[in-house]
């Protein structure tokens, strides 16, 4: 490092300003109450954003994947089944091991990955309902997450990226997990949210689905809801969950009808 | 990879194959399973086979690197990034600039502060949780590298002498660890560098540097604009590097994980462009090289650092297509 004095690191502070100091400022705040507002990247309200998927994007694990929404770019690993730790006792059925983490460079300003430790739980409990644990007893399969760049909506496709890169590997489930999630602002409900919808929003609900057999593995809600609206939203979720999970599958088809090398 | 190479990879399988008795070719599938099983569990006679007819197991000629593509501009949220791939060995590189006070000593002087990262998504043998060794290895080499070859003028880092200046926050991740990490982590930080643009930013009544925005806030505040558009870094004497491993009388360039497991001494040599030697690093190892292997081995990385300077040049030039 530069600075023959300095030892540590010297105390540094990022030019650009946060969102809630351009909320104050603008004053900005109302204007998705307008009538007619339109979402800062031109989406229909009930528009997901236009997703890239690709197994196979790391060639040292048994499996991954890498997710690109929008500028929500995400890569996971998933290794096994392999031994577990050591220390473990002894299980006759397998066991799921998850972390998601972010780069320092994923959000706007350095090194707010960290607030997101709860995710990794999060993900864990959303996979462990469709990953058949039997078929590997004793062993553990661990899927690890990487953030490469936050654009909103993260943990939705953290989870869905999740669900390929299991199938790539080839760990046996009893269906393909799509994730999606809807924010609620003021009035309107807009789909898979980008990270300024999200600084807005009175209220979000994410839904983790097994779109082909209509069953749901997580439900989050948080914030301001009146009881239609949040039967709105899981619909929106739902039907968005069902068009994922087939953009997921015909990516798995893709991969396998590819040759060989 | 060219036909010659393969064909003689092929058939190198195949005397194996025959040394162990499969003369059975119907059983091809089988037969290939036993090589595998053959590599996995006498993986030095596998390679020693393949050395003898001067090829690696992947068909590649012992003094030829893997295929390399750089990408600039991967990431949106960061100021300058590039994604760097040699052969399956993936690095991402991404820099952050933020303000710094500037130290007394050099009031003038920007910094660049750089880290590494093993991701557990990188490697079967890395836990979260647990940075691994070589990382932290491979963190001060890069740092190194990157300060003492100077590609950076630290006095284009600087915003108001004494009070502002720039840090350069520069991370490196691997996304995918298959062997010679250093060449790959090194040549995406140099990418990343040359996609660099400095933000627009002007100063503040109290002293604090803000971002120029689309939209003017409120002009009263606005003092000094510092520069009004994005600039990018001049960059000279720009490091490319090379890993070879020795072993008996071989060097090969550019190994595999597979292949640094095996033969564990390795040489790192790093040389600008202009032919200068910047680093050389050979970390102990069982083999005790003698000067005319270490002199191959720099002019292996004197021939890659024009293969790279060409890869390098061709992703800008992509770049400013756009």
């Amino acid at each position: 490092m530069a600075g023959k004095s300095s030892s540590v690191a010297p105390t540094t502070y990022s030019p650009s300003p946060t969102l809630k100091k351009q909320q104050r400022n603008n004053q900005q705040q109302p204007i998705f109450k307008d009538v007619d507002w339109v979402r800062p990247d031109g989406r229909a309200f009930q528009h997901c954003r236009p997703a890239f998927l690709r197994t196979g994007a790391v060639n040292s694990a048994s499996g991954s994947a890498y997710a690109e929404f929008g500028n929500t770019k995400v890569i996971v690993s998933v290794f096994g089944p392999r031994e577990s730790k050591k220390a473990m006792m002894f299980s006759d059925i397998g066991r799921l091991n998850c972390n998601v983490s972010y780069t320092t460079f994923a959000s706007s300003i350095r090194g707010q990955g960290s607030e997101h430790k709860e995710f990794s739980s999060m993900l864990h409990k959303a996979l462990e309902g469709a990953v058949m644990l039997e078929s590997f007893p004793k062993t553990t399969v661990d899927v690890f997450a990487l953030v490469l760049e936050s654009g909103g909506s993260d943990l939705p496709v953290v989870i869905s990226c999740a669900s390929l890169a299991l199938a790539d590997a080839g760990i046996m489930m009893f269906d393909l997990v799509t994730s999606v999630s809807v924010s609620c602002l003021g009035t309107n409900l807009v789909i898979d949210p980008i990270t300024e919808e999200e600084s807005y929003q009175d209220g979000s609900i994410m839904i983790t689905s097994m779109p082909s057999r209509n069953e749901v593995t997580q439900l989050t809600l948080s914030g301001d809801w009146s009881t239609p609206k949040i039967h709105e939203a899981m619909q929106l979720c739902l039907d968005a969950c069902l068009k994922l999970g087939e953009i997921m599958r015909s990516c798995l088809r893709e991969a396998t009808s590819a040759p060989h090398e | 990879k060219s036909f010659a190479s393969k064909e003689r990879r092929l058939s190198i399988r195949k005397n194996i194959k025959r040394q162990m008795g499969l003369q059975d070719t119907s059983k091809d599938l089988v037969g290939n399973m036993e090589v595998d099983a053959f590599r996995r569990l006498f993986p030095l006679p596998f390679f020693e086979r393949h050395l003898l007819e001067s090829i690696r197991p992947d068909a590649r000629p012992l003094g030829t690197a893997r295929d390399t593509t750089v990408a600039l501009g991967v990431v949106a949220s960061a100021d300058g990034s590039a994604l760097a791939k040699v052969g399956y060995t993936t690095m991402l590189a991404a820099i952050k600039m933020e303000v710094m006070t500037p130290s007394l000593g050099s009031p003038d002087e920007g910094g660049i502060a750089v880290d590494f990262h093993m991701p557990p998504v990188c490697s079967p043998l890395i836990k979260p949780g647990r940075p691994a060794e070589a990382a932290a290895v491979l963190c001060k080499q890069l740092t190194d590298v990157i300060i003492s070859s100077g590609m950076v003028n630290l006095k284009e880092l600087s915003l108001i002498p004494g009070k502002a200046a720039w840090m350069a926050y520069l991370d490196v991740y691997c996304l995918d660890a298959d062997g010679a990490l250093f060449d790959a982590a090194l040549l995406s930080a140099v990418s990343a560098f040359s996609h660099l643009h400095i933000p627009a930013v002007s100063v503040n009544d109290d002293g604090r540097v803000v971002a120029v925005s689309g939209e003017l806030v409120e002009d009263n505040l606005v003092k000094v604009t510092l520069n009004k558009s994005k600039r990018k870094l001049t960059l000279s004497c720009i490091p490319f590097s090379l890993t070879c491993l020795l072993y008996k009388k071989y060097i090969l360039a550019d190994p595999t994980a597979e292949e640094e497991s095996i033969m564990e001494t390795s040489v790192t040599v790093v040389l600008d462009l202009s032919g200068r030697l910047v680093s050389f690093y050979k970390p102990g190892g069982p083999v005790l090289a003698h000067t005319s292997a270490l002199q191959d081995c720099v002019a292996l990385t004197r021939q890659r650092v024009k293969e790279l300077q060409n890869i390098l040049n061709e992703a800008i030039a992509d770049m400013d297509l756009d």
